[in-house]
């Protein structure tokens, strides 16, 4: 009786599971809600209404007036022109009519060709020759 | 010549391609690369423990960093005025009293013991200037960029700097880290001018052992400095607003214990007890102090008064005005879980924000924010940051105390082991002190450690790993523990958690 009681104690003793858990090499989680949540040090557990709103500006105007991408954001936005200054669907379709072709022109400048320089030309009539010349 | 031709065959180039736009391209590319060049991955401002390392770890991680510190030299608080300077005296000062009182009846008879505090400053000194000189060479090595001088916030991606030699810079940040750390709270109507009325920066350069010290507060920095002042000879009283000395997150049993033991070390104590007010205008100080209930009236002379209230958020000329950053009731920087302001590329972290005022709190965050900014994930766990008094003896505990856990009404099991059973602790001739855990009765996972006891400081991490890690009191004792060292008076509280322990 008391040899199979120590044994049945031997065995518990064997299996016992410590409560300490091993985690082993930490992984980035492979999805992170990025959502601001309180600090878990805050006094308060709750975070002020500037956080919980997503942006810390009141709309999307105030938002342009401070964000930054090389340098302040152009002050393109108006109310009565400019991009953006109405909503694309007040612009009229994108696609030309039956028999109309938009021109490369009428597009902002940026999409404009570059004028070639006469060297350019030049180089391209001579098919570079006047390069080495 | 060479330059016209070669500018030539790239426009040749460029006109064959077929858009006839890359010429422009290529040259806003250049431009860009240029911007992008300017600006940093991340600036931080100040360069205390919670900045350092945030730029150390973020130059490991190949961001381009800049540090903003005004000092003129690294690791703030802590490594200059703070953590480092202060054991520094209190491990001399340690010797010093030892090799005075404590030396004869251990079998060492030594003759004409003296004190030189000249000495004994230069070696803190030392210290301090080989850990700060540390870190700046950690900083070369990780490609740290260092700016010397104060950084504020022009606009929401540029920090302003006024260079300490003179003159003014800017640098652009992706990202911006806060790290301003804190200063001392100073008393209403007492002066800190650290000379009569000292700061603990002040307690830490005094010229000479002032007869009477009278320190106000009995947290953690006022204890350290009274024990310090104390061994070198002053008469120091401390005065403390509540009823228990050690601040916040001391058990009281514990901190009941270790009052016991400074008073036998010869601090006096006047707990639950206010100072009124205060008057340096004579020779020496008077402090008019009362019952925290009123009603006893009273007043203390002090060659030197040490204000060790506490600390406070440093925020001063940082700019926070022109991005519109606000700070809590307390002067703190709020922030989220990630350690972003409102402004999301806006972090901080240390002091200057939640949580205690902690040099490797500060560390844990350090990293953790770096972490968040390079790959969106970091981690601290709050519930199991340890603190320590480097008092003798020392004082560490982690988790939740008898006090947090009967207010929670959380249910737990209280196992202790005094150091006069332990065996190292008898053969050390110091036996002052007890390991205390507290677990679940349940599940036996452990809630809080505390200890008073020669290294608790040391012995303290190994409860830190232990509740990192979820385990129980059985665990700990079930750990095999060298003989004879202090660490089994550890191991025998936790066996006193979950059953009996052996030697008591």
């Amino acid at each position: 009786m008391a040899t199979s009681f120590v044994l049945r104690q031997a065995a518990a003793h064997a299996e016992r599971t410590p409560s300490i858990r091993f985690i082993g090499k930490r992984t980035t989680p492979a999805s992170v809600d990025h959502t601001p949540q309180p600090h878990p040090a805050s006094p308060t557990h709750s975070l002020p209404a500037s956080f919980t709103s997503g942006s810390s500006h009141s709309s999307f105007s105030a938002y342009r007036d401070h964000a930054q991408q090389f340098g302040p954001l152009r002050k393109t936005i108006k109310a009565d022109a400019g991009i953006g200054g109405s909503p694309a669907s007040r612009l009229g379709p994108v696609i030309p009519p039956q028999g109309v072709a938009f021109d490369r022109n009428d597009l902002p400048p940026r999409f404009h060709r570059q004028p070639l320089t006469a060297a350019e030309i030049e180089a391209i009539e001579t098919g570079g020759a006047t390069l080495w010349a | 010549m060479l330059s016209q031709r070669l500018i030539g065959r790239a426009a040749v180039k460029s006109a064959f391609k077929p858009s006839g736009l890359p010429s422009i391209v290529s040259a806003s590319r250049w431009s860009r690369m240029y911007a992008t060049e300017a600006e940093r991955d991340l600036v931080i401002i100040g360069g205390g423990v919670a900045g350092y390392v945030a730029a150390i770890k973020a130059g490991q991680e190949g961001m381009k960093v800049t540090c903003i510190e005004k000092r003129g030299a690294l690791g703030g608080t802590c490594l200059n005025v703070g953590c480092i300077p202060s054991k520094s005296l209190l491990n001399n000062s340690h010797l010093y009293h030892q090799i005075l009182h404590d030396s004869k009846h251990r079998g060492i008879e030594v003759n004409d013991v003296k004190l030189n505090l000249k000495q004994m400053m230069k070696a803190k000194e030392q210290s301090v200037a080989g850990l700060t000189k540390g870190v700046e060479f950690l900083f070369k090595k990780n490609g740290v960029q260092y700016l010397k001088g104060i950084g504020s916030f022009q606009d929401e991606h540029t920090v302003k700097v006024q260079l300490n030699d003179g003159g003014e810079t800017s640098v652009k940040g992706k990202n911006i880290l806060i790290a301003t750390g804190s200063d001392v709270t100073p008393f209403p109507g007492l002066d800190i001018d650290e000379k009569k009325v000292i700061s603990s920066t002040g307690a830490i350069s005094l010229e000479e052992v002032p007869k009477k010290l009278a320190v106000i507060g009995g947290g953690i920095i006022g204890l350290e400095m009274a024990s310090v002042w104390s061994r070198l000879g002053a008469e120091v009283t401390v005065v403390e607003f509540l009823d228990v000395i050690g601040g916040p997150g001391m058990d009281t049993e514990i901190a009941k214990n270790i009052q016991k033991i400074l008073k036998k070390q010869g601090i006096n104590f006047k707990t639950g007890t206010k100072v009124v007010s205060g008057d340096k205008t004579g020779e020496s100080v008077k402090l008019n102090v009362d019952s925290a209930k009123g009603g006893k009236p009273e007043t203390l002379d002090a060659d030197v008064v040490l204000v060790a209230i506490g600390r406070r958020p440093y925020t001063a000329n940082l700019g926070l005005e022109n991005i519109g950053l606000e700070l809590d009731e307390r002067g703190r920087v709020i922030i989220d879980s990630e350690y972003r302001t409102k402004i999301p590329h806006i972090r901080c972290v240390g002091d200057v924000t939640f949580g205690p005022m902690l040099a490797h709190k500060a560390e844990e965050e350090a990293v953790a924010v770096v972490e968040y900014i390079k790959k969106g994930y970091g981690h601290v766990n709050y519930g199991c940051i340890p603190a320590v008094m480097y008092t003798f003896p020392e004082v560490a505990w982690v988790g939740q105390s008898e006090q947090d856990l009967k207010k929670a009404g959380i249910k737990y099991r209280v196992g202790t082991f005094p150091f006069s059973a332990n065996s190292r602790a008898k053969t050390n001739l110091d036996t002052d002190g007890m390991v205390k855990m507290l677990a679940d009765p349940e599940t036996d996972r452990l809630l809080g450690i505390h200890i008073i006891g020669p290294n608790a400081g040391e012995m303290i991490a190994e409860g830190t790993l232990a509740l990192e890690y979820g385990a129980s009191s059985e665990d700990i004792a079930r750990t095999c523990h060298a003989h004879p060292t202090l660490a089994e008076a550890f191991k025998e509280a936790a066996m006193a958690t979950y059953s009996k322990p052996i030697h008591f």
